[in-house]
């Protein structure tokens, strides 16, 4: 079946399979492997992107059900202000190690800052609960994620 | 991880639509939100021939207060019911309960009529639901009903609905002033985990009196419960400390939770103990 939806800002035309879940349609069909498959469950939070802005988990979403709404990956997020200070300060803070849970822990960050610019530590730990990191042990992200909370705050 | 199984996908923007295609197609599996139903068809719980996506149907995502009730569309999902003020001011167990579902991934997909539907004894949506004496409406091609909501939870992910039934909405009557309630349940870790009891209370008083009282529990039976010889204890008495300890010990004799991976029976009993009376002592602050 063909869909039709907009992607980082661009208008993509495609046709899938509807068995097919929306990190597969990304990173195979459209080459966009920043979205990780980690569990493929919804559980680990490696595959999240925005959908319609929110953040959800691709892997649970089929290919058909993007018709006519906006997929937005860490890509499509370069020249977002609050997306380019979260990168930088994961990276002054040694929030990435591997670099697997990165975009979707980036994805989750953004989404809580954007929608809570000033959170409590506890918030900033709700807000990644759906991200899993076996790396950094988490205490360097939920660093990151302040830091530029506070830098955004000053501006 | 294993593929999903090949289907046929339809997307109704109708409900009217999508009742015809219930009642015409064979193995045909509703999908919501997708984050019970797509793990399981990984799993091979569920196999469907066709899918039908009800996302696209207005009339099922709204969330109304009409009159004496609330009204929540079966699409809509937590997040929506966790932000409304609809739903924090009247049914604030729903709120709570809603607000600590999944991960902010899940609570942007999951549905209030999924959480139902898949019918895990484990639904935190549940308690709430049951204290307010929640209805679900039915339909189906042929007919519409409304049952209690503890009616559609028939087993541990066995729900009541027949092949060419749809929950399309949930309603809630809206408790008068001089009630309360609360949600609490306990896990593994603090968030994203299923619950190993979890429980709602609303109480219903006069002064000191309690009037009406109410309490449910998740993950201790096949389905989540009310314990109404409990709630017996509780009605037209004054509620002091000696109460509440008898309400507890009373509580932890009227369930009968089973050993799993999450706890045993015996820890799941006294946290029915210990979460009742927490929860009866929240209620009464908020009174």
């Amino acid at each position: 079946m063909n869909i039709s939806f907009m992607l980082n800002g661009e208008k993509v035309e495609l046709e899938i399979n509807p068995n097919q879940n929306l990190v597969d349609m990304l990173r195979l069909e459209l080459r966009i492997t920043s979205v990780k498959k980690g569990c493929e469950l919804g559980e680990c939070g490696a595959c999240t992107i925005l959908l319609d802005g929110l953040p959800i988990t691709s892997c649970l979403v089929l290919a058909p059900q993007v018709e006519g709404k906006h997929v937005t990956t860490i890509e499509g997020l370069e020249k977002n202000p609050l997306m380019i200070d979260l990168r930088e300060s994961f990276i002054e803070n040694g929030a990435v190690q591997c670099g697997f849970c990165t975009p979707g822990m980036l994805i989750s960050a953004y989404s809580l800052l954007r929608d809570n610019p000033h959170p409590s530590e506890e918030e900033v730990k709700k807000g990644i609960v759906g991200n899993i990191c076996r790396c950094t042990g988490f205490t360097k992200i939920i660093q990151a994620i302040l830091d530029t909370a506070e830098r955004m705050a000053d501006e | 991880m294993r593929p999903l199984p090949h289907f046929e996908y339809h997307r109704p923007v109708k409900c009217i639509s999508a009742l015809k295609l219930l009642s015409s197609l064979n193995n045909a599996k509703i999908l919501a939100g997708g984050t019970d139903l797509l793990p399981q068809m990984r799993d091979d719980v569920f196999n469907p021939n066709h899918i039908i996506d009800i996302n696209n149907i207005t009339e099922l995502c709204n969330i109304e207060k009409k009159n004496k009730l609330i009204s929540l569309g079966s699409t809509v999902n937590l997040l929506q019911i966790s932000n409304s003020s609809i739903v924090k001011e009247n049914l604030p167990a729903l709120h709570e309960a809603t607000s600590q579902m999944g991960s902010p991934q899940i609570r942007n997909r999951a549905t209030i009529g999924g959480n139902i539907c898949n019918a895990s004894p484990a639904a935190d949506s549940a308690p709430p639901l049951y204290v307010y004496k929640s209805e679900a409406v039915i339909k189906s091609i042929d007919e519409t009903k409304t049952i209690p909501i503890n009616q559609a939870f028939k087993g541990p992910k066995i729900n009541c609905l027949e092949p060419d039934e749809l929950i399309t909405e949930i309603r809630v009557p809206i408790p008068p002033p001089h009630s309360a309630s609360c949600f609490i349940r306990i896990g593994r870790r603090k968030a994203f985990t299923l619950s190993i009891v979890s429980a709602a209370v609303y109480l219903e008083m006069e002064d000191t009196k309690c009037i009406d009282a109410r309490i449910a529990f998740g993950s201790v039976s096949m389905t989540p419960i009310r314990v109404h010889a409990v709630e017996d204890l509780l009605k037209e008495k004054e509620i002091s400390d000696e109460l509440i300890d008898e309400v507890c010990e009373l509580t932890i004799d009227s369930v009968n939770p089973i050993t799993d991976i999450r706890g045993t029976a015996e820890y799941r009993k006294d946290m029915c103990g210990i979460l009742v009376k927490r929860a009866i002592k929240k209620t009464l602050e908020l009174v």
